[in-house]
């Protein structure tokens, strides 16, 4: 027995050793190093840009790889700004063609992958190959519809068997660093879609080298590069070859008064990236991350909105209590995007219907719902008060967002509801079951019991009113992408600020397995989103945004919406703007950590 | 006859036993009302404030919906009987039944069948195996519940046949035998009322099992999908407990445990008059 | 050698069983990845392409063919969420969940055998009371109670405070202690109850048996007594229990524990597989925690004949 205890003992004290993994290459926290610990509350699990289709893969790809064009840094509404690219893409008068040149000598980091292990020059031609890859059904790529049927020869170069050797008119390299896209029709986003991680420019060599290990082996020419990566954390290290482009405060949009408080003015003319270290934990619990940040692990936290009551002084605007704002920085950060429930208007319980008459009373019914529901209440229970509902689907964080939009749509009103209720013969005996779909978490299972009192209130059978549950989102999505779901919660994060990436969720070719997962089809509208798509911003096309938006709304298909708003919190001693709307990972480089600041911080307490 | 008194004797006086049946009598009550409509009716209307603390209008306060917690804690008290009970008893008959049959046929294809399907079922890991049945039978009311009892009944099945093979050999069984009666008469007349104090035993602790295994499934989004549960209200309290709720943990948490107190006091009370020599084995 | 035959046979079967049923359910009628690799605006065509490239069109025999030799030869593909091979996530992620259970499991078992043996010496005084009392309402807590308190009462505020919410950030023996803590006294305290139970049963039952009434008539020490004869002849139903608790532990212990502190050990890795839908890491762990069940079972056999020839 005591031999036994003894070989216990000796077992134990070496499984921490086989535990811990640091590989070699990393050098680990020391001294001089400075680290900046994040935490985001997802996980990514792929580091390829082709799958980097939700904001925490996102940050990897764009901070891991290069992107041609990123946003400015402090400039709000936000500009892009060249990024690999030398300048802004010269376009030809009628908007077709886009020549873009690329800056010279910047090279991928060094990697077995490429002859010698030494990382060769980033080329145009790279360029053109990550964008292919979006095409190639083996890539399982989530962002070919960013240029879906709108580059010349792109689509056909898939239907050919994806041969990488075949060339694409409409995307070409004309020489190493000069870059040539030509369009079918005018897309005046496509600048916006370069800045996205989806367009982040990878290596061939280094694709085929890794194979499906791809994704977790990156090589790229980004501000950092990847130490480990696991389901838990990631760690970023400095790439020490990252071109030397000193930072400038003006350049990055910079505003005395609403940034005087970061601390950024010492960064000036210092080269990025400021971090030798990233420590990102992703920490989907949110009390686990929350007190994780309290107890000094982390520099950054987005605050869990149980905790708002015990950070905030105020609402509006927010304001941190002094015992926080000592310690803290505070960005309210309204997201880009917003929360909407959709009828589906492909079901005939609730949706269009081929009977005239039937088709008003579900239109009636759908209308009831709507005045039903309590926003504020949503906001209220949710989103500590500090979301912004909005009628309709362009979310303020759309330039075209309009501050006089008629609020009738969220407003409550429960007699008007059960009035429209009984102008239509709707009663509590024929009032339809209605199925509403969500993947089983917490949070979304409160949403949809405040739904049901929220109907009940107006009088809805709570027996009428069923959950509809889905054990992953996946699942969930394949149940609503196949129609099969009568109320479906979604959000949608916006890819570019323009309103077009959210009225297109409405546009009628877009049914599901397409964004438009109301399966909502005006034909006004369709016409509608057909011209304007191709238009530059003007006055105009924001006016026939808004005739869209209200389209929507007399219609009832939606739901919406709620815009929620970010509580982030960061330590004193980080110098940083950590927006991640838009804007992405693209801080990362310009984070900056004081190195000797913090333990005297910490110790004056 | 004395002989088969004696355990009830026994039972009358174990003080702890006769405690854990007062409790589980109780919550047993409680269930009933709650089936019968008398209480917990309005477990979903969301009528109060945002985490309102306990007091007369809500004994236990609020959640962040508004929704009373003592409403929802008793009405769990119905889930978590119509989960125990559901579980626990058909486990508990499928257990006797295949136990019982690969005891009475030991050694034919029967038994070697019956003890394949064990063995396979209590080599895949439970939740695993769980999780994997709530895929499957996705949008189903019940997955959950037979997800457990495919899992649970391979205990109760090992005992009963091992406990069929040892009266198999007894000298009534063998003159029944003699006699002619048919084989399943035999087991179902004979051998099968001799386990029946395994059955007991064993489904008070499938009981226990369920309930425990509840609280983990919902918490991991793969139990209870329409209604409340104990699971459901801990799996709610875990996002709020950091922010210093804690009525939603604190009374699913103490009703659970009274539960499982009381069941777990019961069954060792019965297996100690029972099967003082077994028990816990 | 006709037994040992025989064993392996048996052996086959049962892996052929759990294969089987775990393909049905997890891989058939399983989670579908494809609508969550689809991008936002996906076409039929593009859905048809990415179920072509996870394998989801082809048929039921020559998917569970196809997993059959992934198992025989140990080739089990790549995670279809990372790409990163299933062989690497598992020497990743297997060595951080034995680190993170071995010594709540030890431990626990030892405190266990401890307080039953004592508990046996003791038997029908008060301490014995006590135990009992003790591992009953243990048992009667719920094991994510028991998780959610000590979180509390450790880490947080609201407590003592000691140690990390969450996380494993190990490089060292000191970072080791500190993260493994709190799921330790957890895990102790979660199987303490049960282990208590069980050894007691053990022990009384052992302490029973005419040999240690024997020993005890020619007037051997208590102490003595229960070292000597009562634990060494109680080996076979602890090495059981050991050996089969090992993939317990492995899989469904971890399970929740490491979801819930947010540890990437295997039971994290095969949870989010399973929210994810991430087949070949599924199958992979279901397959081998069956295929080592298993060669416990086996490997037990030949344990006990080691402890005790008699047994055949």
């Amino acid at each position: 027995m005591r031999h036994f205890i003894r070989i216990l003992f000796i077992f134990l004290a070496v499984l921490p050793l086989a535990a811990c993994d640091r590989p070699a290459e990393d050098p680990g926290p020391a001294v001089t190093y400075s680290v900046y610990r994040h935490s985001m509350d997802g996980a990514p699990t792929s580091t390829d840009p082709a799958q980097a289709s939700h904001i925490y893969a996102n940050f990897l790809a764009v901070n891991l790889y290069d992107t041609l064009y990123r946003y400015k840094y402090l400039a709000r509404p936000y500009q892009l700004e060249p990024n690999l690219a030398e300048g802004l893409p010269q376009v030809s008068a009628d908007g077709l063609i886009y020549t873009i040149r690329i800056k010279p000598g910047v090279h991928f980091i060094d990697d077995p992958a490429f002859p010698d292990g030494k990382g060769r020059v980033v080329r145009a031609e790279d360029f053109v190959y990550s964008i292919k890859r979006h095409f190639d059904p083996k890539t399982r790529a989530q962002g070919a519809w960013l240029w879906q049927g709108k580059i010349v020869g792109l689509d056909s170069w898939k239907e050919n068997g994806s041969n990488y050797d075949q060339e694409i008119p409409g995307l070409k390299a004309l020489d190493d660093r000069t870059l040539q896209i030509q369009l079918i029709k005018p897309f005046p986003q496509l600048t916006h879609t370069l800045a996205q991680g989806f367009s982040a420019i990878v290596s061939r060599e280094a694709v085929d080298y890794y194979g499906p290990e791809f994704p977790i082996r990156p090589v790229g020419s980004g501000p950092y590069r990847l130490v480990s990566f696991n389901s838990a954390s990631a760690v970023l290290v400095r790439n020490e070859r990252f071109r030397e482009e000193p930072f400038s405060l003006e350049a990055e949009g910079y505003d005395p008064v609403s940034h005087g408080h970061l601390a950024l003015d010492r960064l000036e003319g210092r080269v990025p990236p400021f971090s030798d270290r990233i420590e990102i934990e992703f920490i989907t619990e949110d009390a686990a991350r929350w007190n994780a940040f309290l107890a000094g692990e982390l520099d950054f936290v987005k605050v869990p909105v149980s905790q708002f009551d015990q950070v905030l002084q105020q609402r509006e605007p927010p304001a941190l209590k002094p015992a926080f704002a000592e310690k803290y920085n505070l960005l309210a950060n309204l997201e880009s995007g917003f929360v909407h429930t959709d009828f589906n208007m492909d079901d005939p319980r609730i949706g269009y219907h081929p009977d005239p008459r039937q088709n008003a009373r579900n239109q009636a019914l759908r209308c009831a719902i709507i005045k039903a529901f309590d926003w504020q209440k949503r906001n209220e229970v949710f989103y500590y008060g500090i979301g912004q509902v909005f009628a309709g689907i362009i979310p303020p964080a759309a330039p075209e967002f309009d501050q006089k939009q008629d609020q009738a749509a969220i407003i409550r009103d429960l007699a008007g509801a059960r009035k429209l209720l009984g102008d239509n013969d709707w009663s509590a005996d024929n009032l339809p079951v209605l199925e509403y779909g969500f993947s089983s978490s917490v949070t979304e299972r409160q949403m949809f019991e405040q739904f049901r009192s929220f109907m009940g209130e107006m009088g809805y059978p709570p027996e009428k009113i069923r959950p509809l549950t889905f054990a992953t989102y996946g699942d969930y999505a394949r149940a609503f992408l196949n129609r099969e779901v009568m109320l479906i919660t979604t959000g949608w994060t916006m890819d570019y600020p323009d309103a077009e990436n959210t009225v297109q969720l409405f546009y009628g070719p877009n049914s599901s397995p397409g964004s438009n997962s109301a399966n909502y089809n005006n034909p006004e509208f369709n016409r509608l989103y057909r011209s304007s798509s191709g238009m530059q911003a003007s006055d105009m096309r924001t006016a026939m945004y808004r005739h869209m938006n209200q389209l929507v709304i007399d219609d009832c298909a939606t739901i919406s919406g709620i815009s929620r708003r970010l509580i982030l919190l960061w330590s004193r001693k980080l110098a940083a703007l950590p927006d991640r709307s838009f804007v992405g990972g693209y801080f990362f480089r310009f984070a900056s950590v004081d190195a000797a600041e913090p333990e005297s911080r910490g110790a004056g307490q | 006859m004395s002989f088969r008194n004696r355990p009830w004797q026994r039972l009358r006086t174990d003080k702890a036993g006769l405690t854990g049946l007062v409790i589980v009598t109780a919550f047993f009550l409680l269930a009933a009302a709650v089936w019968a409509g008398f209480l917990g009716e309005s477990w979903s209307e969301a009528g109060g404030g945002r985490w309102e603390s306990a007091g007369a209008q809500h004994w236990f306060g609020t959640n962040v919906l508004g929704q009373d917690i003592f409403l929802r804690s008793v009405y769990s008290v119905r889930t978590a009987f119509e989960i125990g009970l559901v579980v626990s008893v058909l486990s508990t008959v499928i257990g006797a039944v295949l136990g019982a049959a690969a005891g009475w046929y030991s050694n034919t294809w029967v038994d070697g069948t019956i003890q394949w399907m064990k063995g396979v079922l209590d080599s895949i890991p439970f939740y695993l195996f769980v999780a994997a049945v709530a895929f499957a039978l996705q949008g189903v009311y019940w997955a959950m519940h037979i997800a457990m009892i495919a899992t649970f009944w391979t205990t109760t099945g090992r005992l009963v046949r091992a406990e069929v093979l040892k009266i198999k050999s007894q000298e009534f069984v063998l003159a029944a035998r003699a006699i002619g009666l048919p084989g399943p008469l035999i087991l179902i007349r004979h051998v099968l009322p001799n386990t029946a104090h395994i059955l007991l035993i064993q489904s008070s602790m499938v009981f226990v099992a369920a309930i425990k295994a509840e609280v983990v499934l919902s918490f991991l989004g793969l139990g209870v999908q329409d209604g409340v549960s104990w699971g459901l209200m801990l799996a709610e309290s875990t996002q709020e407990i950091l922010a210093g709720h804690f009525n939603n943990f604190l009374s699913a948490s103490l009703m659970l445990f009274i539960l499982l107190l009381g069941f777990n006091l019961l069954a060792d009370a019965l297996q100690d008059a029972f099967d003082p020599r077994q028990a816990a084995l | 050698m006709r037994y040992a035959l025989n064993k392996i046979f048996h052996g086959l079967l049962l892996v052929l069983g759990v294969t089987l049923i775990s393909f049905i359910l997890m891989v058939w009628f399983g989670p579908d990845q494809t609508y969550s690799l689809v991008g936002k605006n996906a076409t039929a065509e593009q859905i048809a392409e990415v179920r072509h490239e996870l394998g989801y069109d082809r048929s039921f025999a020559l998917r569970y063919a196809g997993y059959l030799k992934q198992l025989f030869t140990l080739d089990l593909g790549s995670s279809h969420s990372s790409g990163e091979p299933v062989n690497s996530i598992l020497a990743r992620t297997i060595p951080v969940t034995l680190a993170l259970m071995v010594p709540g499991f030890v431990l626990g078992n030892l405190l266990g055998i401890a307080l039953g043996l004592l508990s046996v010496q003791q038997k029908g005084r008060w301490t014995d009371r006590l135990i009992t009392g003790f591992s009953v309402s243990s048992m009667s807590i719920s094991f994510l109670v028991i998780i959610i308190l000590m979180q509390v009462i450790l880490s947080t505020p609201y407590g003592l405070n000691l140690f990390p919410v969450r996380g494993w950030q190990v490089n060292d023996p000191g970072s080791y202690l500190k993260y493994v803590a709190v799921p330790t006294l957890s895990l102790i305290f979660i199987t303490l109850g049960y282990n208590t139970r069980f050894y007691r049963a053990v022990f009384a039952e052992e302490a029973g048996r005419d040999h240690i009434r024997t020993a005890r008539a020619y007037g051997a020490s208590t102490a003595t007594i229960l070292w000597k004869h009562v634990l060494k002849n109680s080996l076979v139903p602890i090495i059981t229990r050991f050996m089969f608790s090992i993939p317990l532990i492995v899989v469904s212990g971890s399970l929740l524990i490491e979801s819930y502190f947010g540890i990437p050990g295997i039971g994290k890795v095969t949870f989010d597989a399973i929210t994810s839908g991430d087949q070949p890491v599924l199958k992979a762990v279901v397959g081998l925690t069956a295929i080592a069940f298993v060669l416990i079972q086996v490997l037990t056999d030949f344990l006990y004949k080691l402890v005790d020839p008699r047994i055949g």
